[in-house]
């Protein structure tokens, strides 16, 4: 899997972090903003109802009342019975009865053969009415409230929009004739003003939902057949459209269903317009996501990226580079303490390179005191056979040990058996004892198991020599011994004098190199860099008084190493 | 990548959650079952509609009509075999029911006694509902009264090419109105002469629907036509210059009718739904609103038309004519382009 940068992590971060809560409240502000408004609305569309509800409650109050003032009366009676009552009496009596409810229908009166008798408007409906169809078919029987129904066309406003009728009866009980309420689309019209809001239309159906009444007829019409088939299917009045919020009423007096359409009040544009903001936030969160994500990772990477650079000279072996730790956070550490390990890392180079150089020039020393040895060599061996024809034997063997050591001294190994470096050792005394006359003595007692012990060459002869030429100057008797030994797997060669101790500035124990530019006791200054450089610290030259407190005592430590160890 | 996938669902939670919610519980007021009724009609809404209102207002049951062409209807009833869509077939001449006696259940309607035997059905599987005369229409001030008689007076030369008649394949009433030529002209040769010879007559030119019929003769276009005695009754009515004659050598009344669906929902309703088209008050409202002829047994003052034994007829053979129709067709589609039929 690719491995995304520490920056677009950072990015997913912050973009989870802020987006998630945002869409959440942003979605519940809108479920709750939606559900609060809808039910606002469908509070205020109950009470529109209820209104509505209640005026046609009085008009249908007022057509019972009407009824039940007629109901019996001898005049109307006796008029539709056929009987020969004036006009004006039977008017008065229609006018007189219906003064409630006239302005809220048409009031007719047919006889019992369905033939139209008076009316209170000026031309009756229709001439005649099938009893055995339509409104006086259905008409209630005396006593009761009228059966409404709805008539046929609800664009017509020439014609009753619904009709009831109720059979009339004399003062016996016997059926005299029907009276027939009729209500027009103006009186629906009059009586329903006011009732709704503006917003809102009120459409009246009949009780199997057809189309009875409503203010704009082509509304009702086309609605009417799609709320009634969408009750029907069972289906919510809303349907799929989203356009529209519906509330419906039974009005039990008539029969009549109410129901109210009203637009919906959450409508998509506010719904989009609602989007439209939680988008844009969405959109500034995404940009203060990339802006906190480039800033954060800035302030992170800027020292790490330091730090990058800082190591990259490290490597190229530059030392003298430091991180700026100007912050006391943890990067604030991390540099700091990376600076720290620079500068040790730096001083410990820096000792390494002063141990080399002190190792060079001990070598370049030493080459230059081989120079052009051979030379020398061959003069000696010359000088040895001079002397042997002019019977000068010291000159001869002593010619002779300056060639032995000479010649030890130029060859190329570095190490010898300790056998043959207290061969040597034995030329130099030789030579030393011509030269001072045999004013002391030597000893050498070195263990046979010893002989094979491997040493850098020429350690012994230096030591010695700073024993007879310091030591034993102007010592009568003078001894120096050499003894050697193994403790450990340490080979220690002690070389001890009965001379005048120690010098001052020496003092017993480990030998120390004199400081500065002095060359003072150069031989031992020498051997000891040689045994240190070659075995470590802890090799080196040992000072101590000699036995019985007179003369000193040096030693050499060095591991025991046989030449078959070496071989291998 | 996993945080993007939990982002994802977030979100798809939170768009669902402002999607749902919506759409209210079904309303009250709907009835039960039991108080339903789905009508397929192929009538007019003018003839349907007084009839569905009135029987709604009696009896408290819920129609819900669907309306369509008889053709296109029965296929559909043929179709929904299995689940009916609807409970009564209302409307379709019965020659076309008859092509679907398959699809539906035999009642006899109450009251079945007072209606015209001729018009019923042997096993009661539809239920006649108007009566309709095949007349002959001419325009008044193109033809002199007198002139136009009979069948064989439309096929005078000096009406060749002015003759309105409808397509019978795409009209049931003029292949009933074919057929009964046939009849009333005789039938030799299997009625193949006087096949071509009509389709002669009328120069190749058919009109596309019978209602066209009424509008050419009315228009003046043709000056005699064949259609429905309901049709031409309702143009004269409305003051157009038409005329109509029963034809001399006799025509045909067959009914329209309604039938009871096989396995319909609502059986019950659809009982009571045929019962009620054949009742005196509905069928009083055809002859007095609807310019149609009942099927019930004659009598009472109601009646404004020429009494139907006034009318001659020919013996006209629903099953027959329904089992020849797809030859018929054939055969006069071949005359009217001019060509032989096919043996």
């Amino acid at each position: 899997m690719k491995r995304h940068s520490f920056q677009t992590r950072l990015f997913w971060g912050f973009l989870v972090a802020s987006l998630v809560p945002l869409l959440l409240c942003s979605a519940m502000l809108l479920q709750i903003f939606r559900l609060r408004m809808t039910n606002e609305a469908r509070r205020g569309m109950e009470e529109r109802l209820e209104t509505a509800a209640q005026a046609l409650d009085a008009a249908f109050d007022a057509f019972a009342q009407t009824a039940a003032r007629l109901q019996g009366n001898p005049i109307i009676a006796g008029a539709l019975a056929g009987g020969g009552v004036e006009d004006t009496l039977v008017y008065n009596e229609l006018f007189s009865a219906t003064a409630q409810a006239r302005s809220w229908a048409s009031f007719d009166l047919y006889d019992l053969q369905g033939l139209w008798r008076y009316s209170t408007r000026q031309i009756p409906q229709a001439e005649r009415l099938p009893t055995d169809w339509g409104a006086l078919f259905a008409a209630a029987g005396p006593g009761e409230p009228p059966v409404f129904t709805a008539c046929e066309d609800v664009t017509d406003a020439a014609s009753p929009l619904l009709q009831g009728a109720v059979l009339l009866a004399d003062g016996r009980g016997r059926p005299a004739g029907y009276l027939l309420v009729s209500l027009y689309d103006s009186h629906f019209r009059q009586l329903l003003a006011g009732t709704h809001g503006a917003q809102s239309d009120l459409l009246l159906l009949s009780r199997y939902w057809r189309p009875v009444y409503c203010e704009q007829p082509s509304l009702a019409e086309e609605l009417a057949p799609r709320l009634r088939s969408r009750l029907l299917a069972g289906q919510s009045l809303e349907g799929d459209s989203e356009a529209f919020l519906y509330a419906q009423a039974h009005h039990a007096a008539s029969g009549l269903w109410l129901v109210l359409q009203q637009p919906q009040v959450f409508t998509r544009a506010t719904r989009r317009l609602l989007y439209t903001v939680s988008l844009g936030c969405a959109v500034i969160c995404v940009a203060i996501s990339i802006l906190m994500s480039w800033k954060l990772s800035r302030q992170m990477f800027r020292p790490i990226q330091r730090l990058h650079r800082v190591i990259g000279e490290v490597e190229r072996d530059n030392l003298d580079v430091s991180v700026p730790a100007e912050r006391d956070d943890e990067l604030g550490q991390l540099a700091r303490r990376f600076n720290g390990m620079v500068s040790a890392l730096k001083q410990n180079r820096e000792a390494l390179i002063d141990n080399q150089r002190e190792l060079n020039e001990a070598q370049i020393r030493m080459l230059q005191a081989q120079l052009n040895p051979h030379f020398l060599c061959n003069t000696l061996d010359t000088m040895k056979w001079i002397s042997k024809i002019n019977k000068v034997p010291q000159v001869a063997l002593m010619s002779t040990d300056l060639a032995d050591i000479l010649r030890f001294c130029i060859s190329p190994d570095e190490f010898v058996s300790l056998r043959r470096e207290a061969a040597i050792l034995r030329r130099y005394i030789e030579i030393q004892r011509i030269r001072m006359s045999g004013a002391f003595s030597f000893e050498l007692e070195l263990p046979r198991d010893l002989e094979d012990c491997l040493v850098p060459k020429m350690i012994l002869q230096p030591i010695v020599e700073n024993a007879i030429l310091h030591g034993l100057d102007g010592v009568e008797d003078g001894v120096v011994a050499v003894t050697a030994r193994e403790t450990a797997g340490m080979l220690e060669i002690t070389v001890t004098d009965n001379g005048r101790g120690l010098p001052p500035d020496m003092a017993s124990g480990r030998y120390r190199r004199p400081g500065g530019e002095e060359r003072k006791h150069l031989g031992l200054y020498n051997v000891d860099t040689i045994l240190t450089k070659h075995y470590g610290g802890d090799c080196g030259l040992y000072l101590a008084a000699g036995p019985g407190g007179r003369g000193a005592a040096v030693t050499a430590l060095l591991p025991a190493r046989r030449e078959e160890e070496q071989a291998c | 990548m996993k945080g993007i996938r939990l982002a994802a669902v977030l979100l798809a939670l939170v768009l669902a959650a402002g999607c749902a919610g919506g759409g209210g519980a079904a309303p009250e007021g709907a009835p039960g079952q039991e108080n339903r009724l789905v009508l397929y009609t192929s009538h007019k809404e003018e003839v349907y509609w007084p009839i569905v209102k009135e029987f709604e207002e009696r009896t408290g049951i819920w129609v819900e009509v669907v309306t369509g062409g008889t053709n296109e209807l029965l296929e559909r009833i043929r179709r929904e075999a299995d689940a009916p869509g609807a409970d009564v077939m209302f409307g379709g001449g019965v020659e076309s029911l008859e092509a679907y006696r398959d699809c539906f259940t035999p009642y006899a309607c109450a009251q079945a006694e007072d209606l015209q035997p001729q018009f019923r059905d042997a096993q009661d599987l539809w239920t006649p509902f108007s009566a309709l005369p095949v007349v002959l229409v001419y325009n008044t001030k193109l033809l002199r009264p007198g002139r136009l008689t009979g069948w064989a007076d439309l096929l005078a030369p000096e009406l060749r090419g002015r003759v309105a008649f409808a397509d019978p394949a795409v009209s049931g009433s003029s292949f009933t109105a074919l057929v009964t030529l046939l009849q009333a002209l005789g039938e030799e040769d299997g009625g193949g002469d006087t096949l071509r010879r009509f389709a002669a007559h009328l120069d190749g030119r058919q009109l596309e629907g019978s209602g066209e019929v009424l509008s050419a003769v009315a228009s003046g276009a043709a000056l005699a036509g064949v259609t429905l005695e309901e049709t031409a009754l309702k143009r004269i009515a409305a003051g157009d210059d038409v005329a109509m004659v029963y034809p001399a050598e006799g025509t045909s009344c067959v009914p329209d009718a309604s039938a009871l669906i096989q396995n319909a929902a609502h059986g019950d309703n659809a009982r009571r739904f045929l019962d009620f088209t054949v009742s005196p008050e509905v069928q009083r409202l055809l002859t007095e609103q609807l310019c149609r002829r009942s099927v019930r047994e004659p009598g009472g003052a109601a009646e404004t038309l020429t009494p139907l034994a006034d009318i001659p007829l020919v013996d006209y053979d629903v099953a027959g004519a329904s089992g020849r129709r797809e030859a018929l067709l054939m055969s006069w589609a071949f005359y009217l382009s001019g060509e032989e039929a096919p043996s």
